[in-house]
């Protein structure tokens, strides 16, 4: 069982993995952007600017789904010390950085044309910065320490304390008087979404979320490299 | 029809730059990603060059990492 999670078997299924992606990507790419920019209705109040959400939300969930990721890898690895969690997260805080950045500029250019200003220091607002800002001091240890406990140590401490903005970030705009509008996607309960808009949403889900496990993969294999370079010579 | 696809209804500006921001992020940190894949892969060629032929054989052996690199660079013998 644990041979299978060894780095070269590992290797080889990332691959494989990388392969299959390729090979559909672009065709589901292209079916998500039919429904997101032509077969999906304008909303009666917005307009044609709905359309906005269909890449402002998924990079808001990616961005927030990566960063809990990674906290939660932390933790076990604080209390197990399993190596390749290391490696995982460090291949993933760079894609929730590029999604919280995608959520909080695409939310600016839905802003504008929905509530009439960029930006508002609004609770959802600055929690999704607040979110960035963890992302950049989280890489930063990597680039800017050299021990790699040291990196472990201090990294895992940044991702469990800026844990605690997740749940502000969801409860925001329930706690707080909010320009954004409440969740209307909701796992327990009714959603406020119409079918014909919740389609093309969770198809573009998906391509985020392909694209998203396209570059953690490429990401991982270059960190196995980087490890095999380092112990070549002891093989 | 054409026209109101392309101005949105006169949301054209902030949909159009939405998905082009997007896009152009998405297709910079992908080639950005595959250009340093692409050379940790070259640099673990170099490495396994400097070898001795012995050690080379041994590290081929022992790893099928390698094995794949030198795989798909075939320029590197």
């Amino acid at each position: 069982m644990f041979k299978f999670f060894s780095s070269t078997n590992i290797y080889l299924l990332i691959q494989k993995l990388i392969r299959f992606i390729n090979s559909i990507f672009f065709l589901i790419l292209l079916i998500g952007l039919t429904f997101a920019l032509v077969l999906s209705p304008p909303d009666y109040l917005q307009g044609d600017a709905v359309r906005i959400m269909y890449v402002h939300v998924p990079s808001a969930w990616i961005g927030l789904a990566c960063f809990s990721t990674i906290t939660f890898l932390s933790i076990f690895n604080f209390i197990f010390k399993i190596k390749n969690f290391y490696f995982i997260n460090k291949s993933i805080a760079p894609i929730g950085l590029l999604f919280t950045c995608l959520a909080i500029v695409t939310g600016s250019l839905w802003g504008q044309p929905t509530w009439g200003t960029w930006w508002a220091w609004d609770a959802r607002l600055t929690s999704m910065v607040v979110l960035m800002l963890f992302y950049v001091f989280y890489i930063l240890t990597f680039k800017l320490l050299k021990k790699e406990e040291s990196i472990i140590k201090v990294s895992s401490i940044i991702a469990i304390i800026g844990s605690i903005n997740l749940p502000i970030i969801k409860y925001s705009v329930e706690w707080w008087t909010t320009l954004h509008q409440p969740a209307s996607i909701k796992i327990t309960g009714s959603n406020s979404i119409h079918p014909e808009m919740m389609l093309p949403l969770m198809v573009m889900l998906l391509v985020f979320l392909l694209y998203a496990a396209l570059i953690f993969l490429m990401k991982y294999k270059t960190e196995i490299i980087r490890i095999k370079k380092k112990n070549i010579k002891r093989n | 029809m054409i026209s109101n696809f392309i101005t949105m209804n006169g949301y054209g500006f902030y949909v159009w730059l939405s998905f082009s921001v997007v896009f152009i992020s998405c297709v910079v940190v992908y080639f950005k990603t595959k250009k340093t894949l692409k050379k940790y892969e070259k640099e673990f060629l170099v490495e396994l060059q400097t070898l001795t032929l012995e050690e080379k054989n041994k590290a081929l052996k022992n790893s099928k990492v390698a094995q794949q690199i030198l795989a798909i660079s075939p320029k590197v013998n």
